[in-house]
């Protein structure tokens, strides 16, 4: 089973194009989308998970027309959205319950037995019986993946799961996902490069609505491999810097720019080459593109 | 710098198209405001603009739109807070005063700006067309300004305060949405006070404390007098500013100027215990089935409504308006079918009729907040991405809301059945009629409640949010309302349809109950459709504009929901042309205007007929079959037809009842005539005898009328014939000339129409009414002999004599017959009763052995014993101090309650069952109403029976304030002094209020219609009578008023063709009065002169 995401575009009441001739194939397993904030990847998770009408294009999980046969896509699907609140004065256990009910699971037996396993499975046993208006950030998070994967769903759609997570319970949910991912598909978006690099098989990287790159990880960064150089420079060199090479990241060191640059011969002028990162691959698309 | 956060605000506020809505409806409201307010208030002469009653309606108003004023006050500082910026608002150098005073001051000029469009609105509303000029005081813009200042400014100031700091306190937009509604709740709250100055110094809206500033106001000053600010409404206005002003600065004190979420986290972080941290992968997931099929449906179904009634029950706003609720109920005073302050026992009905009106206010409160929060309720927290990539219908979404929050319904609807059988319990009463409870409110009030949730459920799925989609509904519950009184009544587009009948212990719901499911199924059938188009229309995910959602729908509603949506509109169709069928084809459906007109054209083409000389009837001889299942009838009737006149008669006039499915056929006159149909559109046929009828010859008229209902009518408040306690007059048959009933009563009808004012009673020196004794009057006294067949399980009650009872072909027939002339106006009733019977027997009198009999439903024998003591009472009080009773029975009739009178007939009284039989009477703290109406009603076999008063003014002097006489008189004999007291002070109290309300107030031996005068003050002024020249003078003085001119045999009578009027029966006073006190009584019968107490 594929996801097959066919020249889909989307246009906001305001003008903002949201999204242009997006095609994508997403095959099993955990696919990345990574982007910078505002690239139009929630938009594609939404319209994927059936909340939001495309204006052009089409969605097809094997047969599967997503946009006009939303109910079939829903019941396998499992979606974590981004931002989502929760019934603050009711108790976690009975919210996922009502989930269950949601999802079509009817039997009340099955129902109570899923629900302890999946409380158990993402830790949120001993909290069950507590109102979610008291959960942190963290205990939300999990609660999310803990209802998206109610129907035990054939295409998971987790949008920036770990935004906002501390890093152990970034991990934790890290371990999560890769467990659950092996025969379904799983799209991430994230616009945190390490969260792909360490998770996806696939990705694809989105700005301004277009996917700019798509493939594997290591075989992207393969592409890239001897062609990355960095420099510590000064504040005011900056500028020339940027005018004469293809600059594609500039941090600070020390309170002091290193910049990355992109060349197929090596630059000398202090330049040191140095491995390639995914990191790199990222910023040197959405970059370009700026 | 709180300038410059005013400006913000007021900025803020003029971009927002809210406060245009807000102003243009109040603006459009208050145009038909007067007429609203006032719809159905008889403000007699007052005129429709008098400061007062301007004043008024802008209190009203301004209650009415308390809603709006919160949602206007208390969002500016929840705003910050809704829209998770307070902590930017906060950090900024700004001190709390500032802050505070200009979201405050910002939002206060634009809400006077908004409810400014009530001044506006009014005073253009009094200039439109519509009004009658004389109606109208010269437009007068200060009487406004006035008004406005002094009623509605200080009342908004102190709902601005105190919804400003609830909303910032609360900072929760429910408290917001809820709290205008607890104002109004306080103000219900005040109508339970009974210290009047309390009451008027609490009411926030100052309508109790405007009646008590204009409470002696004569018609004159509430015209002319505006309204200022002294007394009570001082005292009012500035109770209310005050606690206004506390309330703003105890909110002050207690705003904390820093983010409050902390607060709410705190406990919760605190009880964050680290769940221990293991790695979890030995729980494997187990696999479970998703299942669709229909029994899944159900069960997900049942699911889906637990989960939302359990999520309403977690809303403290929701337990705060049944904590309101319940509040309000306990400390209204329960009025249960109160006659003259006595109130009946705890009857179910009675109680059902309480709860229901205490309630229904609640009952929309929680449609109107609840269906948009159930709507509303996963978009607010946030959660609505979660559950809309569910594989769930929309339509199973919401039809579970929409069960859920009739939940809620049911469970409040039986708490209130609990509470009313505790109420039961805790007064000493043990009959529950569960039937009654739960059709009063499982048929009566849920269908109304369905309905407008399905309504309220749509217009939240169309509106933008949930703050719209409740002013929608609102909208559209008032343009619903309101529409009937712009002439919509018609229950095919009436919304909803009429309320259900008045239920009778009788007569159950009667024939009203068939049209009322006929139409609530129609538009319930309405309802579905709306439901099923509001899950089509449902947002799901993104917010999609209506249109686009809209756009949607066509290919939507292919498969099962379009088959059910066509299935739905064909049942709509079929029912709607059923009821139309019913309404308008088998019956005839008379709009109001049609109705106006044909009433106008009837007076304005047969009124030269009036007085035109026409023969009387001297006997009449009936024979009535009665289908009561079907409320149908056969009658077969013979006049006899006399001349009374000194000229021939050629023409005799008949008027058929106008009613459908009523038929006259086969009038024939003795000696032949010929029919003119000249004016048969008004079932007025002229007959042409073939020969004149000479000067006191009499000839016979044969007639047969049937009534047979077809279908049924769009209003069934036709209570004559009905399936148990069929109670009808004689003015159900045919009648001579022209009818003055038919005619327009309404002033303002009746102008409109162009026709001339209309008197309620003719002077007392018009001789054509001074010849007949009731309006319209054929007869001036009749035999009658009527058999009337009925069901097997009814009987049949009629003046006179009972000949003969039989049952034959399985039904009972009755044979009644009088022995001695009685007037021209009797009554046939037919139900199941049980009957009480004694016998009196005079005791040095020359009246003959009377049997008594009472006639009553089954279970209504609380009171049989007072009425059957009064009746002997009565009759012993009378017949010795007036004159012997003229028959050999007397017979109490229950009737259904659709009357809510007793009326005194010949040797009959139909009796309501709203009336004595359910009184709790308690001896010591009660006027034994039962005995007292008995004693009225029996007093009329002489005063109306006996003598009959010709129809003129003083007309009700000579009848009804004897028989109050008569029946005090003999209360006293039997009562100790103490009660009279206490039943004359209830008088004078009841005449003291309507007599402000009367449009003039004539004198006793003038009154016309005015019941205060001739009941309540008439009681008042001949207990003064006897105590002045003594019981013994004044019974007297009627002794020999009733020789002279009793009917048939009075010495005076018999030498004239008229009736007696006042005048005569105060001569008789006068001759018993002693000369000093000639004054006295003048001022007592002859002036208008107010009763000093």
């Amino acid at each position: 089973m594929k996801l097959v995401i066919d020249n889909l575009s989307k246009t906001y009441a305001n003008g903002v194009k949201a999204l242009q001739n997006v095609s994508l194939e997403i095959p099993t397993g955990m696919f990345g989308l990574l982007g910078p904030n505002g690239a139009g990847k929630s938009t594609l998770m939404r319209t994927i998970a059936t909340l939001q009408d495309a204006d052009e294009g089409k969605i097809l999980l094997g047969d599967i027309n997503v946009q006009t046969n939303k109910h079939s896509l829903r019941k396998v699907l499992g979606y974590l959205p981004q931002q989502f609140g929760l019934y603050p004065k009711i108790s976690a256990e009975m919210l996922l319950h009502h989930f269950a009910v949601l999802k079509g699971i009817a039997h009340a037996g099955e129902r109570k037995e899923l629900v302890g396993a999946l409380l158990q499975k993402t830790n949120l046993y001993d909290a069950r019986k507590r109102h979610l208006g008291g959960f942190s950030g963290g205990m939300k998070q999990r609660f999310g993946i803990a209802q998206a994967l109610l129907n035990s769903p054939k295409l998971l759609i987790v949008d920036e799961p770990t935004a906002g997570l501390d890093p152990k319970e970034r991990n934790r949910f890290h371990n999560l996902l890769s467990e659950i991912a092996e025969n379904i598909i799983v799209v991430l978006s994230t616009h945190i490069v390490d969260d792909v690099r360490e998770l996806c098989t696939q990705m694809a990287i989105i700005n301004q609505g277009q996917v700019v790159l798509k493939g594997n990880p290591l075989k992207l960064m393969e592409g890239l491999q001897g062609k990355v150089y960095q420099k510590t420079i000064n504040p005011s060199e900056l500028k020339s810097y940027i005018t004469h090479y293809n600059v594609i990241n500039d941090k600070r060191f020390l309170g002091k720019p290193r910049i990355q640059i992109i060349s197929d011969v090596p630059p000398g002028d202090g330049f040191l080459a140095i491995d390639t990162s995914l990191e790199a691959v990222y910023f040197s698309q959405i970059n370009h593109q700026n | 710098m709180w300038f410059e956060l005013f400006k913000f605000e007021l900025k803020y506020r003029i971009n927002r198209p809210e406060t245009y809505v807000f102003f243009g409806f109040l603006f459009l409201f208050s145009m038909v405001g007067v007429d609203f307010i006032f719809q159905g208030v008889e403000i007699g002469l007052m005129k429709k603009n008098a400061p007062l009653v301007i004043a008024k309606t802008m209190g009203a108003i301004t209650g009415i739109f308390m809603i709006m004023v919160s949602m206007i006050m208390g969002v500016p500082v929840l705003r910050d807070v809704q829209y998770d910026i307070e902590p930017l608002v906060y950090v900024n150098p700004i001190t709390k005063r500032d802050y505070l005073l200009g979201r405050f001051l910002g939002s206060f000029v634009v809400l006077l700006l908004i409810f400014s469009g009530l001044l506006w609105g009014m005073m253009v509303g009094s200039l439109m067309p519509w009004h009658q000029p004389e109606q109208m005081l010269p437009f007068n813009a200060f009487s406004y300004v006035q008004s406005f200042v002094v009623v509605v400014l200080p009342i908004l100031f102190f709902g601005a305060s105190t919804f400003f700091v609830t909303g910032m306190l609360s900072k929760k937009l429910l408290v917001v949405y809820t709290q205008g509604l607890v104002l109004f709740v306080i103000f219900l709250l005040t109508k339970a006070i009974t210290h009047e100055y309390l009451q008027g110094l609490l009411d926030p809206f100052s309508l109790t404390t405007l009646t008590q500033v204009a409470k002696d106001w004569s018609v004159e000053d509430s015209n002319t007098l505006g309204i200022t600010l002294h007394g009570i409404l001082l005292h009012n206005k500035l109770l209310w500013v005050a606690l206004g002003i506390l309330i703003l600065f105890v909110g002050f004190r207690q705003f904390s100027f820093s983010v409050p979420a902390k607060k709410g986290k705190k406990s919760a972080v605190g009880d964050t215990v680290m769940v221990q941290e293991n790695s979890n992968n030995d729980h494997p997931i187990p696999k479970v089935s998703q299942q669709y099929g229909y029994g899944a449906q159900y069960r997900q179904w049942f699911e889906l409504i637990k989960f939302y009634i359990l999520s309403l029950l977690k809303e403290t706003s929701f337990w705060a308006i049944v904590i309101c609720g319940i509040v309000i109920i306990i400390s209204n005073s329960v009025n249960l079918g109160t006659v003259y302050g006595v109130d009946s026992f705890p009857t179910t009905h009675f109680i059902v009729a309480e709860l229901q009106e205490m309630s229904l206010y609640f009952f929309i409160a929680i449609l109107l907040f609840y269906s948009s929060e159930l709507i509303w309720k996963e978009r607010t927290i946030k959660q609505y991405l979660l559950n809309d990539a569910m594989p769930v219908t929309n339509v199973m979404v919401l039809t579970s809301k929409f069960l859920a929050l009739h939940g809620i319904y049911v469970v409040l609807m039986l708490t209130l059945i609990v509470a009313g059988i505790l109420f039961q319990v805790a007064n000493g009463y043990y009959h529950f009629d569960l039937k009654v409870y739960f059709s009063g409110f499982f048929l009566e009030i849920l269908p109304f409640l369905t309905l407008y949730t399905c309504m309220a459920f749509f217009f939240q799925v169309i509106a933008k949010n949930k703050f719209i989609g409740i002013f929608l509904t609102l909208i559209f519950f008032i343009v619903n309302v309101g529409s009937e009184f712009l002439g919509f009544h018609h229950s095919l587009y009436k919304f909803g349809g009429q309320p259900l009948g008045t239920y009778s212990e009788m007569n159950g719901y009667g024939h009203f109950l068939a049209p009322y499911l006929w139409v609530k199924a129609y538009w319930l059938v309405f309802g579905s459709i709306v439901i099923v188009l509001s899950a089509l229309l449902m947002n799901r995910g993104a917010i999609t504009p209506l249109r686009k959602r809209m756009g949607t729908l066509r290919h939507q509603l292919i498969g099962r929901k379009g088959l059910f949506l066509t299935f739905a509109v064909v049942v709509w169709f079929l029912l709607g042309g059923y009821i139309f069928y019913n309404t308008n084809i088998l019956n005839t459906y008379w709009t109001s205007e049609q109705e106006k007109a044909f009433r106008a054209n009837y007076e304005r083409t047969l009124k030269p007929l009036e007085y035109l000389p026409q023969p009387k009837i001297i006997a009449a001889k009936l024979a009535i079959e009665l289908y009561p299942k079907t409320r149908s009838y056969d009658i077969k009737g013979t006049y006899q037809l006399m001349n009374t006149t000194d000229k021939p008669i050629t023409a005799i006039h008949i008027q058929k009842r106008l009613a459908s499915h009523l038929d006259l056929k086969e009038v024939i006159f003795e000696g032949g005539a010929k029919a003119d149909s000249t004016h048969s559109e008004f079932d007025y046929i002229m007959y042409h005898l073939s020969t004149p009828l000479p000067p006191k010859a009499s000839l016979q008229m044969d007639f047969k009328q049937s009534f047979a209902p077809q279908g049924f009518e769009h209003d069934p408040s036709d209570t004559q014939l009905v399936y148990n306690g069929t109670f009808f007059h004689n003015t159900l048959f045919p009648s001579l000339g022209y009818n003055k009933k038919y005619e327009l009563h309404h002033p303002v009808e009746r102008l409109a129409m162009g026709l001339p004012q209309r008197s309620n009673k003719a002077t007392i020196e018009n001789e054509n009414e001074l010849i007949i004794a009731r309006s319209g009057s054929d007869s001036n006294g009749i035999m009658l002999e009527v058999t009337v067949g009925t069901n097997k399980d009814q009987t049949v009650v009629a003046p006179g004599i009972l000949q003969r009872q039989w049952t034959e072909d399985d039904r009972n027939y009755f044979h009644y017959k009088t022995n001695h002339p009685i007037i021209n106006f009797y009554s046939i009733v037919s139900a199941d009763y049980e009957v009480q019977s004694a016998m009196w027997k005079p005791a040095d009198t020359p009246s003959q052995p009377v049997a008594l009999e009472i006639y009553h439903h089954k279970t209504h024998t609380y009171n049989l014993d007072r009425m059957m003591e009064s009746m002997k009472a009565s009759l012993n009080y009378y017949s010795k101090n007036f004159s012997p009773y003229q028959y050999q029975q007397l017979r109490i009739m229950e009737v259904p309650r659709y009357a809510d009178y007793a009326q005194s007939l010949p040797n009959t009284i139909p009796f309501s069952e709203a009336l004595g039989f359910v009184l709790d009477i308690d001896d010591t703290t009660d006027v034994d109403m039962a005995f007292y109406i008995t004693a009225h009603e029996v007093a009329h076999q002489w005063f109306g029976m006996q003598v009959e008063a010709a129809n003129v003014q003083g007309k009700n002097f000579v009848l009804e304030t004897l028989a109050q006489y008569g029946a005090l008189m003999v209360l006293k004999a039997h009562y100790p002094e103490n009660k009279i007291q206490q039943f004359l002070a209830l008088q004078q109290e009841i005449y003291d209020t309507k007599r402000k309300r009367a449009t003039h107030e004539p004198s006793l031996a003038l009154v016309e219609n005015q019941d205060f005068i001739y009941y309540h003050k008439g009681a008042i002024s001949m207990y003064r009578l006897q105590e002045l020249i003594g019981e013994e003078s004044v019974n007297r003085a009627l002794q020999q008023f009733i020789t002279d001119w009793r009917s048939y045999t009075g010495k005076l009578k018999t030498q004239t063709d008229r009736y007696v009027t006042s005048r005569e029966l105060l001569a008789y006073f006068k001759k018993v009065t002693p000369k000093h006190q000639q004054q006295l009584l003048h001022e007592l019968f002859e002036t208008n002169n107010e009763l000093d107490e």
